[in-house]
This record gives structure tokens, C-alpha cells and sequence, in this order.
């Protein structure tokens, strides 16, 4: 059962980082190629807490304070920005963050943190956690689509002057966006971190930033259930595809493609043409 | 109420029998192997089993253990934790096997240790560096030289050569930050004189900025640690700058690339590794003649320790039988190995003791320049009181 | 001494890096698409280069074979991967574009092996000495063939019928397109120059490192787009003097700065630090 257990927690963590992205990207239009380093942030702080003696629990809320502070900051930048500079700047964050943390050698510098405490929850306790969260996360992002506040953020991705015009402060709900969504993808990373006992600053970089930003694209930017099952389908495609080892990146770059050439709304607007031929496009899932 | 016929039970374990697969009657015993063959470290990867794939081979041909086939379970881990976690854990859970051995980088052999660990299945690790992977559990063992002892090792042959001021390059990663850390602790013990350190990233290839900067510090020898597809590129650059003074490499440069990239400029590089190409060993001439009749190319330092790693782990699953768990723990802690790395005896941190192998690349090979076998010196940590 | 000598390094590495991101800024300036995929014809040039080199021995017959295949491959990037997805939103052009470029790296490795390529016999490894500097002759050459060929584009841009057709499809498509010039031709071309430079830049790059692997293209493919950004989308000497820029300033930061941040850190330091300052680039245009 262990490796279920195990298949099943990371899939877990892939969903609420996926999710987190999917506030600030899909609901709010702001294209973020630096998610990474915000889980980052929420995976050091639990892992600095917890070897410092903090319990498991405790650990978690100053994960996501940390992770939301610099999501902030990292959203005043980008009221300075828009659009394709949006994305470079946010790029930049990212390798910014691995660039310094690897320096640091209170952070682990290129070692990495390692025996980090167990959580004291059991292997299976640990995944009722983290599903838990997984499913907090879902509701927490349909509940805010559905108050002003994702009527704002939508109206933001839609058109942005539009909304300036209307009057609508609109630096701060994007300020909103980047808090909320980088704060829960400093939860993903607390969680990482318990869950692989083991980090460095290489493993939230670049590469997987890119990699949660295709699965939110995969399953439909905005969309929260697709994005739930393109998270935890495509964290789980390693392990499934060891099968076809050797080829197994060249068959996600392809899928990628695919999907982006064939159904650009992703797996939500496929699901809609194969359900709902005739209903015409709406943003819900 | 009626009993069952006498023979009902083994009836039952017959039409069991008969029901599982072919394969699982005759069991091969199973060697669990994480390698990167996807992913930035896949050249490595490649190197690594194929090292491995020969040792089974090998010991297939020879009869196996027993009477039964040994197999080696691959499993892709692209050089990543959490790719590791999932792959270990399936291979111990599903596969069953008996033991594991890792061909694949520190980060993910570091995660994978624990889950070994606390399933008390015998974990052998080839080249993976990070000390804490030893420290994960009795269960583990290393095979090869931690970056610390090379580090110390390259001290020692800095003031062999009669050389005392050095400029250190460190590539950023914990192989180089190990290696550069020995080094500075033999330093200092040797009273060598490290004039300045540079650090460059495993993907950097041009080095031009820091060669002109190395040149103006005019070092009499330079420690520089980095990959084959680093060493390559920054060698030939420093010797095109015109910088003559030797060049201390490690067992990242240990490979044929390393030559082909810098072609003459590699002459004369020095590494300290633990693969002796000129070595007087029957077990080291007959690996780098089968690595090359099975691959074509010649064997580099990964696959070297890869091999040495499945072939110590064979060894132990020799001793028991094939079984696993705490026998083959004690089997491995209390063997001595004769490997193409050497002869190998774990210490009570299941790290290994041994000579520091010097080589010197002339005619475009890899040829013996000397040995360090200071023991002090080169002594592994052993375990924490 | 040492002082120009990192400038000279800086405008080395600088002047690759503008070869790699002028093909990026004329995708961006045409179609506003981030053509991430654009460094595996980078990747692809190399390869190519090096294959053409090691089986003819002429060093020339390699830079042409290069420039073709890779102009050649970024048209029928164009034309089956972007061209369909004009009417979407950028980032499903930019997804598309990376998932494009994932599985060429692995196509690359999956073909030529993990362990790269190399020159049997490069050439171009002499030294030169230049007023006390020292350079391999393939450095001299690659800055010195940067600088003429971005010349030469810029003079094209706006004294040729081609060059002026170019700059009226970015500015105003429709209107350009009444007046008979054809988007499709246009749009051809810029990709087929943009990605001719880019597998041009790779067979330099493998001859400087004498190294091809199937990765190389990473590292290159996210700093041209930082590049493209710094210099002012779609400004093709905008795009040179940041390329020149970003590659000086690494080249000190390199060394002084070595110990506290990487590399690319670096770069995106610099890279972010300016656009707090100048939101839009170094050198934009409007």
C-alpha cells in the first residue's frame, strides 16, 4: 500500500501547487513562469521550522505567510509591468531565488536540507492531510470565483483598462491574486518538503515552474476541476510511463503540443466540445 | 460440518501456483536500480547502467546465485527527489527487491536512502557524494570516495608536485562544494596557499571571464572540480589563454569526452580518481576490456562505481543465498571486495577506506601518475557517537 | 588590463547571445509569440554543423548546411505549430512552444546520445593577439560576423522592399496586407532569417566549446528572452546592444559577484533591476 500511499500524497501536492497557479494565472491573467520559487519559500521555512523543533502543524502557517509576503512583493513588480514582461520578470524571481538560496550556507547551500523531521503523522495520516488540503484548495479557489472578488479578477484577465475605467482598484485585487495563490504554493512546499524529508534550491526552479504552468494550461487555465485532474494525472505520468522510460519526456513535450495545438482551452475545453457541443463558451468548469 | 479432504490444501497451493504468472514461479532475484536516463544528468545516467547491466550480465553468465538469474530493476529517476520517492518505494513494494543500488545523483539518492532505510532493504550507492546519505541508516553503503577525502587528496598532491599557491574552481553543486571543502581543510593542514576562488554553474561551458581572471592571479597550480562537459570546454580555454600551469581535476573529468572535447590541450591534466587505467588488477583490466566489448566506448568513473556497486551488492546476495533484510546487511558490512575501484572494506559508517588513484592524461588517455594512500589523510568519516 | 579583457569576454558571449535572440525579436515583433522553441534550431544548427564538419572537413560547407536546415526547420515550426494558433492567447503559443521544445531536446538525445558531439578536428583555435588581448580566432570572428550581419539586417529593414514590407506587417497588418504585400511570405522569411542565425550561432558556439549536447539550448533560450525584453521587443539594435549589455555585465558579475548569486541570477538581476526603472527595456522603440 506504501507506494499508493506515497503515488497518492504526491499527487496531492502537484494539485495544490497546480491549483495555487491557476488563481493567480487563470482566474487573474497574469501569466507567472516563477511559481516555483514560492513553493520554495514555504518548503525551507517548514523545513528550517521543523528542524528547529517545531511541530508539523505549526509549520504550515508561516509557510504560506512567508511565501504570500513575497508573493506580494513580487506582485508590486508586476503592477510595474504587464503582459510578455510579466512572465521575463517573473522568469527572473525564480532564478533568482534558486541563485541565492544555494549560496546561503545556513539554507543547506548546494547540499540541501536533509533529515527533516517526520511529521508524526504516519505515512497514511499524511495523506489524509495533504487530500484534505487538496480538496480545502479546490473549494477555497470555486468559492472565490464565484464572490466579487472572482468576478474582479476575471474582469482583470478579460480587460484590464476596461476595469480601471470602471473605477476598480485594480493593483490591489491583483495584489490579492499574487497573495492568495503564492501563499497556498508555499503550503504545496511545506508539504513537499515533509513528504521528501529532502531539499535543495534546484528542485524549485525554472524547469518546474514551466512544468506546473503546463498543467494548469493542460487542463484549462481557469478552470478548477480540470486543472485538479491535469495536476494529478500528469504529476503521476513518470511513474505510470516507466514503462516507456526512455522516451517518457519526449512523450509529455508531445502531449504538450498537442494539446496546446489541438485544444488551446486545454482538457476543460475538450471536455466541453465532446459534453456540450452545442452550449456556447462560458468560463465555468 | 464436513473436513475438507486431506489433500485440499495442497490442491489449493497448486491452482495458486499455476494461477500467478509464469515468472513469479522461478523468482529472479532482483536488484533495484535508480539511474537519471532522462533529464540534465543523463549522460551520466547512461554511463551508470551500463556499468551496472555488465556486472549482472557477468554474474548471469557465471551461473547467477543459486541457480537463479539475477535482474536488474530500472527505474528512471531524472536525477530529481521527488521522481525518487515514488520509483524506490515501488521497487521495494512491487518489485520485492532484495536489494537497491543507486547509479543516480545526491539529491535523489539522499531521499531515496530513507525510504530504504526504514523498509531495512540494503541500499549500495555508487557515486552519489552527500554524506548524509550514510548517516540515513546502517542499511547504506558507498562505494566510492566521499567529495571531502578527494578534496583532502588533491591537497596532498598539490604538495606532492611541490607546488604551494593554488586558485580553486568549484563547480556549484555538492560535488563541487564537498570537493573545494576537503581541499581547503588539506590546505590548511599542508600550509598550502589558496590565492582566490571562483565558483561557475554546471551548465556554464564558457569560461572566458574567468580564465582572463585566473590568468592575472598567475597561480602555480590550479584545483578546479567540474563534469567532463565542463572540465572539457575550461581546460582547453585556460591552455588557450596561455595559462601552462597544471591542472588538477577530479573524477568528473573522469571520462573519454574529457579528451575529445579539448583535445590537445587536455595533455597533461591530472585527476584524482578512483580508476586506475594502468592498474596491475586482473578484476580492473577485465572490466575496462568487457565495458568496451559491450559498449564500444571506454568506461568512465560512473560506470566504473556503478559496476562496483551492483558487483559488491551481488557479492552479498552470494554470501546469503540471494536474501536480503538483515542477513545481507551483515554480509556486505563484514566483506572485502576486490573491484576495479580497488580493494574495498566498509568502515562502521559503511564508507569505504582506500588508495586515491592519480591519473595524467598523455597520448590522449588516461594513464597512471601516482598513488596517495596517506591514511590519515584520506580516512572517511565513521559513525557520529 | 584585466579590465578590458572582461569587456572584450563580455562582448563575446554577448555577441552570441544577440545572434540567438535577434531570431527571437523578429518572431516576437512579427507575432508577439514567445518562440521558446526557437532554441532548439540553435541546438539543431550545432548538431548539424558539427555532423557536416566532421564528414566533409570544410568548416564553411557546415556553417551553410547549419543556417539551411535550421532556417528551413523554423518555417515549418511557423507553419505547423504557430501560425494555427495566431488567434489564441499568447500563452497557449508560449506552452505549445515549450512543450515543442521539450521534446526536441529529448529527440536530439534520444537520436545522438546523452554525451554530446565534438569536432574531430576543429578549427579556428588559434590565438590572436589584438592590442594585448588575446582571442581564439573562432572569438574574434563570431563578434565580428554579429556585427555585420545585424548591419546588414538593419540596412535591409529599412532600404529594402522586403525590409519595409517586414516592418508594415508588424505595425499594421491589415493595412499592409491591402496595399498586396503578403503576410505569409513575410512571416516566412522572418522565421527563416531568425532561425538561420540561430543554427548559425550554434555551430559557433560548438566550435568555442567544441562540445554539442542535446541541453545546450537551455540556458540560451530563456536569457534570449530576457534579452528581448531588456532590449525592447521587436527593436532589432535595441536587441544587439542589450545582448551586448547583458553579456558584459555577466562577464563582471561573473567574477565579482561569483560568490553570492549564479550565473543567471545575475543576468536576471540585471534584468529586473532595469525594468523597475525603465518598464519598457533598455531601447524601446515607442
Amino acid at each position: 500500500m506504501n507506494y499508493e500511499i506515497t503515488l497518492l500524497t504526491t499527487m496531492a501536492i502537484s494539485v495544490i501547487f497546480a491549483l495555487s497557479l491557476n488563481l493567480i494565472t487563470g482566474f487573474c491573467g497574469q501569466i507567472s513562469l516563477g511559481h516555483a520559487a514560492f513553493q520554495g519559500v514555504g518548503a525551507y521555512a517548514a523545513a528550517m521550522l521543523a528542524k528547529a523543533g517545531w511541530p508539523f502543524f505549526a509549520t504550515l502557517p508561516v509557510a504560506m505567510l512567508l511565501a504570500g509576503a513575497l508573493g506580494v512583493v513580487v506582485g508590486m513588480a508586476s503592477l510595474r509591468v504587464r503582459e510578455d514582461f510579466l512572465a521575463i520578470t517573473t522568469m527572473g524571481v525564480v532564478f533568482l531565488f534558486v541563485g541565492v538560496v544555494r549560496q546561503q550556507d545556513w539554507l543547506g547551500g548546494e547540499l540541501g536540507l536533509s533529515a527533516i523531521p517526520d511529521h508524526g503523522l504516519g505515512k497514511t495520516g499524511f495523506m489524509g492531510v495533504t487530500l484534505l488540503a487538496c480538496v480545502a484548495v479546490a473549494l477555497l479557489s470555486i468559492h472565490i470565483r464565484r464572490t466579487w472578488m472572482g468576478r474582479v479578477f476575471n474582469g482583470i484577465a478579460e480587460d484590464e483598462d476596461t476595469m480601471r475605467v470602471l473605477g476598480i482598484d485594480v493593483p490591489r485585487y491583483k495584489l490579492a491574486a499574487f497573495a492568495i495563490g503564492t501563499a497556498l504554493a508555499g503550503l504545496s512546499g511545506a508539504f513537499y518538503a515533509y513528504h521528501l524529508q529532502f531539499i535543495g534550491a534546484e528542485n524549485f526552479g525554472f524547469i518546474e515552474s514551466i512544468t506546473v504552468l503546463s498543467m494548469v494550461v493542460f487542463g484549462g487555465i481557469g478552470s478548477v476541476a480540470w486543472v485538479l485532474i491535469a495536476a494529478a494525472l500528469l504529476s503521476a505520468l513518470p511513474a505510470w510511463f516507466q514503462v516507456i522510460g526512455d522516451y517518457k519526456l519526449l512523450v509529455y513535450g508531445g502531449l504538450l503540443f498537442v494539446m496546446m495545438r489541438f485544444s488551446p482551452g486545454g482538457m476543460a475545453a475538450l471536455a466541453r466540445r465532446l459534453f456540450n457541443p452545442m452550449a456556447t463558451r462560458e468560463g465555468k468548469s | 460440518m464436513k473436513s475438507l479432504p486431506p489433500f485440499a490444501p495442497k490442491l489449493l497451493a497448486a491452482a495458486v501456483a499455476l494461477a500467478l504468472p509464469v515468472g513469479a514461479a522461478w523468482a529472479d532475484i532482483k536488484i533495484g536500480f535508480n539511474v537519471p536516463s532522462t533529464g540534465f544528468a543523463a549522460a551520466d545516467g547512461k554511463s551508470a547502467l551500463d556499468g551496472a547491466k555488465l556486472a549482472v550480465a557477468e554474474a548471469n553468465a557465471k551461473g547467477g546465485i543459486a541457480g537463479e538469474k539475477l535482474e536488474l530493476v530500472v527505474y528512471d529517476d531524472q536525477a530529481s527527489p521527488k521522481e525518487a520517492v515514488p520509483a524506490v518505494t515501488k521497487m521495494i513494494e512491487k518489485d520485492k527487491v532484495v536489494v537497491g543500488v543507486s547509479g543516480s545523483y545526491s539529491g535523489s539518492t539522499r531521499a531515496a536512502a530513507s525510504i530504504f532505510q526504514k523498509a531495512q532493504v540494503p541500499y549500495v550507492v555508487a557515486y552519489a557524494i552527500h554524506p548524509d546519505i550514510t548517516l540515513a541508516g546502517d542499511y547504506m553503503f558507498r562505494v566510492s570516495a566521499m567529495g571531502e577525502v578527494q578534496g583532502r587528496g588533491g591537497a596532498k598532491l598539490v604538495q606532492n608536485l611541490g607546488k604551494k599557491n593554488v586558485v580553486v574552481i568549484t563547480v556549484k553543486n555538492d560535488f563541487g562544494q564537498s570537493l573545494a571543502a576537503g581541499f581547503k581543510e588539506g590546505a590548511s593542514e599542508l600550509s598550502l596557499k589558496i590565492i582566490n576562488e571562483y565558483e561557475y554553474g554546471m551548465a556554464d561551458r564558457q569560461f572566458g571571464p574567468l580564465v582572463s581572471k585566473v590568468k592575472a592571479d598567475n597561480p602555480e597550480v590550479i584545483y578546479a572540480s567540474g563534469y567532463y562537459f565542463n572540465a572539457g570546454p575550461l581546460v582547453s580555454q585556460l591552455r588557450a589563454a596561455g595559462v601552462t600551469v597544471p591542472i588538477i581535476g577530479q573524477e568528473g573529468y573522469d571520462s573519454e569526452k574529457f579528451v575529445d572535447i579539448a583535445g590537445p590541450a587536455s595533455e597533461g591534466t591530472l585527476i584524482t580518481t578512483s580508476l586506475d587505467r594502468d592498474s596491475d588488477s586482473t578484476v580492473t583490466q577485465t572490466f575496462l576490456a568487457n565495458f568496451r566489448k559491450a559498449t564500444g566506448v571506454g568506461a568512465d568513473m560512473v560506470a566504473a562505481s556503478s559496476y562496483t556497486a551492483t558487483s559488491v551488492a551481488i557479492e552479498g546476495l552470494r554470501k546469503t543465498g540471494g536474501k536480503g533484510g538483515e542477513a545481507l546487511k551483515n554480509a556486505l558490512a563484514s566483506g572485502t571486495y576486490d573491484t576495479p575501484i580497488g580493494k574495498l572494506a566498509f568502515n562502521d559508517l559503511h564508507e569505504v577506506q582506500k588508495n586515491l588513484q592519480v591519473q595524467i592524461v598523455k597520448d590522449k588517455a588516461f594513464h597512471r601518475h601516482s598513488v596517495i594512500s596517506d591514511a590519515v589523510l584520506l580516512a572517511p568519516p565513521s559513525k557520529p557517537k | 588590463m584585466l579590465f578590458i579583457e572582461l569587456i572584450a569576454q563580455g562582448l563575446v558571449q554577448g555577441s552570441i547571445y544577440a545572434l540567438i535572440a535577434l531570431g527571437l525579436t523578429l518572431v516576437y515583433g512579427l507575432l508577439r509569440i514567445l518562440h521558446v522553441a526557437h532554441a532548439a534550431l540553435f541546438t539543431l544548427g550545432a548538431y548539424v554543423g558539427v555532423l557536416v564538419c566532421n564528414a566533409s572537413g570544410s568548416l564553411a560547407v557546415a556553417f551553410v548546411c547549419a543556417a539551411v536546415v535550421a532556417g528551413i526547420a523554423g518555417v515549418l515550426m511557423y507553419r505547423l505549430a504557430y501560425q494555427p494558433l495566431l488567434s489564441q492567447p499568447p500563452f497557449v503559443a508560449l506552452i505549445a512552444s515549450i512543450g515543442l521544445y521539450i521534446a526536441a531536446e529529448e529527440a536530439f538525445r534520444i537520436v545522438f546520445g546523452a554525451q554530446g558531439l565534438s569536432f574531430t578536428q576543429p578549427s579556428l583555435q588559434g590565438q590572436v593577439t589584438l592590442g594585448g588581448l588575446q582571442f581564439k580566432q573562432a572569438e574574434l570572428m563570431v563578434m565580428i560576423g554579429t556585427v555585420a550581419i545585424i548591419a546588414v539586417l538593419a540596412w535591409l529593414q529599412s532600404r529594402t522592399r522586403v525590409g519595409v514590407a517586414c516592418q508594415a506587417t508588424v505595425s499594421d497588418p491589415q493595412m499592409a496586407e491591402s496595399f498586396g504585400i503578403s503576410l505569409r511570405q513575410v512571416r516566412d522569411i522572418n522565421f527563416f532569417i531568425g532561425s538561420a542565425l540561430a543554427g548559425f550561432a550554434g555551430v559557433w558556439v560548438a566550435l568555442l566549446n567544441n562540445l554539442v549536447e542535446p541541453t545546450m539550448g537551455s540556458v540560451p533560450s530563456y536569457k534570449a528572452l530576457a534579452i528581448i525584453v531588456l532590449g525592447g521587443l521587436g527593436s532589432v539594435p535595441g536587441t544587439l546592444a542589450a545582448a551586448l549589455v547583458l553579456g558584459v555585465v555577466e562577464a563582471f558579475g561573473t567574477i565579482y559577484l561569483g560568490q553570492l548569486l549564479d550565473r543567471n541570477a545575475i543576468a536576471f538581476a540585471f534584468l529586473i533591476a532595469v525594468l523597475m526603472v525603465r518598464p519598457q527595456g533598455l531601447f524601446a522603440r515607442r
